[in-house]
């Protein structure tokens, strides 16, 4: 056992074409191999960062505000890993 | 006349006669729909679990076929298993099993329906374009609880494929090697059957009506990539006439490989300069691969798009640059930003009624200085790489000009004063598009190093027709005599002033007008890089007395209708395959 905890980060997508198919693909998976529960908030609206179709309807273009939220034992490690996808640009290059 | 004749939408130029072949033809289109004794829950449950763990080993098994020049194709069967192991689908499914008591199948549509007034409240049309994929994904799933395999393909002889619909994870099974051509019942001029069809460079048609109902598996057919239409068991006149099509296609495109990477000469010595048109830093792999002598026309708008903040003066340097290196030793002809702050969502839309004629281009750059400055210091410090050209769009007078090089002068004197880097060098030019410029033409040309004729804007503005309003697009004439005139004068006038004059018009794109342009001695083209090989081929074959005297018709004839078959009769004589193969700006009337 372990203590939960609460972890939040401020984000924004800086990838050329936002939020679309490969990069919700990559949050998904990375976000499945945390215990945590994990969302992803847009303007208000929160999503399961686990499921590439929440994701995908949040169609966050480049240059969207958003912040991750995680809770459990592990949600310090997943912010981190997930929010390193965003800043590396999903592989994108520019 | 063939048997029946079913129409779709062309997507992949060429012909193929052979024997029609369904891809999983069998496809339940409605899945049953039952309700359960509550006894029978988990069994259901277990039944779509079954259903989603043997679809997900399909797709893994496809994964790991893919080739490694297919990995694109990869990364997408990566998306497809993502979908298909979210909660939104296998567990709400599950979910209506328990609550509402029905068979797995309906579960499933309902989970779909879900999900899919999701994404239809969703702005984004790519997006919105996914919920193809899960389509697609529960497609699989529906598959295995009908017991099916997807359909394998025949051993022995080449087909033409027929397919309700072709995706990603379609393509992977196919065997390519054993087919002539597709046709799908679905999908449009954008979709992923048509790049997967021109990337193999075999014929295709998408959107045909009817496909399932009219044809069965081993029916002759005929598919005409040209014109988009299948003929159901032809005649033998029909066979004959398609397999004569065909050969003269096939040596047209063999000639189109031999002459793309030659100049752009006529057989009489006079050079035209063929470069490309961009709008992405991506596109200059295409440019290479079919012969473009450079770049004529970089679109920078993309760069201001989709996204909250301007681009920063180091991001645009270092695209500018990249571009200006890569492309090097040929040039790069890049136009300032031509955007109306209609398009800008960044800037917060400015309430106009025309756009169009509003304030866009130069007239939005001069108006805000500040973004103006941004990118004439990224191009000025990108030209000290290449071979670098500035050209200003929707120039329509000699004072907005002046004022316009005033400013680029004072920027050049700040980035001097700093101590930047910097080509003080750079040749400027001016998109000539607005009527009012080629009346005034002569004393613009004194002021600038070259002229680009934009030949859309310029038979839009000039004819008074908004090209995108369908009912006044019979209007959209580019031989109308007032159109062929203004070019005419165009060209003269930068001649009489010893710079040199390019179009990089849809016009240039367009083997029927290519010769016209020549006629009045353009010093250069530039055109999508697609269209690149066919024009050369037209500009090597043609002598420049021919466009001459083509020219001189035109410009006696008082008529569009005599100009477009002035014209034609001349592609008729030396280009047969031209009319047969290219669709043109003339058509349609």
């Amino acid at each position: 056992m372990c203590d939960a905890v609460v972890q939040e980060k401020a984000i924004s997508v800086q990838n050329e074409f936002g939020l679309h198919a490969r990069p919700a693909a990559q949050i998904a998976q990375e976000a499945q191999k945390f215990s945590s529960v994990i969302h992803i908030g847009m303007q208000g609206r929160e999503i399961d960062a686990k499921s590439i179709l929440d994701i995908l309807s949040l169609a966050a273009p480049r240059g969207t505000d958003l912040f991750l939220k995680a809770e459990g034992c592990d949600a310090y490690e997943a912010v981190q890993r997930i929010a390193r996808l965003f800043e590396e640009r999903f592989g994108e290059g520019r | 006349m063939a048997k029946h004749v079913l129409t779709g939408i062309p997507v992949s130029s060429g012909v193929a006669i052979g024997k029609a072949f369904f891809l999983n033809k069998n496809r339940l289109s409605q899945a049953p729909r039952q309700t359960i004794d509550e006894g029978l829950v988990r069994q259901e449950q277990q039944r779509l679990g079954q259903a989603f763990t043997l679809a997900s080993q399909e797709l893994e098994r496809i994964r790991g076929n893919v080739p490694k020049e297919l990995q694109e194709h990869g990364a997408l069967i990566d998306s497809y298993l993502m979908i298909l192991r979210d909660k939104k689908l296998g567990d709400s499914a599950g979910e209506y099993i328990k609550r509402l008591r029905i068979n797995a199948e309906w579960a499933l549509e309902k989970a779909v329906a879900d999900v899919e007034q999701m994404f239809n409240a969703i702005d984004d049309e790519y997006i919105r374009a996914r919920m193809q994929d899960v389509r697609l994904v529960t497609q699989r799933v529906m598959d295995q609880f009908a017991g099916q395999e997807n359909g394998a393909m025949p051993v022995g002889h080449r087909v033409i494929l027929m397919a309700h619909d072709l995706t990603a994870a379609d393509t992977i099974e196919l065997e390519v090697d054993k087919i002539m051509a597709f046709a799908t019942a679905m999908g449009g001029k954008t979709s992923h059957a048509g790049i997967l069809a021109r990337s193999l460079q075999i014929p295709a048609i998408v959107g045909v009506e009817e496909l399932e109902q009219s044809i069965t598996d081993n029916s002759i057919v005929i598919l005409d990539g040209f014109n988009g239409r299948i003929l159901i068991q032809p005649t033998e006149d029909e066979l004959n006439k398609y397999t004569g099509l065909q050969y003269r296609f096939e040596d047209y495109q063999r000639s189109l490989t031999r002459v793309c990477h030659l100049p752009g000469e006529t057989r009489d010595g006079y050079r035209v300069d063929v470069f490309a048109n961009i709008e992405l830093f991506e596109e200059v792999t295409s440019v290479l691969d079919n012969g473009g002598e450079g770049i004529g026309l970089y679109r920078t708008e993309y760069n201001y798009m989709n996204r909250s903040t301007f681009p920063t003066e180091d991001e645009l340097t270092e695209i500018y640059t990249d571009l200006a290196t890569i492309v090097a030793p040929n040039k790069v002809v890049i136009r300032t930003l031509d955007l109306g702050a209609d398009k800008l969502s960044s800037f917060g839309a400015l309430e106009e009624a025309n756009p169009a004629m509003g304030l866009r281009a130069v007239r939005f750059c001069m108006a805000h200085k500040d973004i103006f400055r941004t990118q004439l210091r990224a191009i000025l410090r990108a030209g000290t790489q290449g071979h670098v050209s500035i050209m200003f769009p929707m120039i329509s007078g000699l004072q907005e000009l002046k004022e316009i090089k005033a400013f680029y002068f004072q920027i050049k004197e700040e980035l001097r004063k700093e101590g930047t880097a910097y080509n003080p060098d750079i040749p400027l030019g001016i998109m000539i598009e607005v009527p009012a410029a080629v009346l005034v033409a002569d004393s613009l040309a004194r002021e600038v190093d070259f002229f680009s004729i934009g030949t859309n804007d310029l038979i839009q503005y000039c004819l008074g027709i908004d090209r995108t309003n369908k009912h006044v697009d019979y209007l959209y004439q580019p031989l109308h005599p007032a159109i062929v005139t203004s070019i005419k004068s165009v060209i003269d006038s930068a001649h009489r002033a010893g710079i040199e004059v390019s179009v990089c018009g849809e016009m240039a794109a367009d083997p029927f007008c290519i010769p016209i342009l020549m006629g009045m001695q353009v010093d250069s083209i530039s055109l999508t890089p697609q269209a690149i090989p066919g024009i050369k081929r037209i500009i090597r074959q043609v002598p420049m007395e021919d466009c001459k005297v083509l020219l001189k018709e035109v410009l006696e004839s008082e008529s569009v209708a005599g100009n477009n078959v002035l014209v034609k009769e001349m592609i008729f004589r030396r280009f047969p395959d031209e009319l047969m193969f290219y669709t043109s700006l003339l058509d349609g009337d």
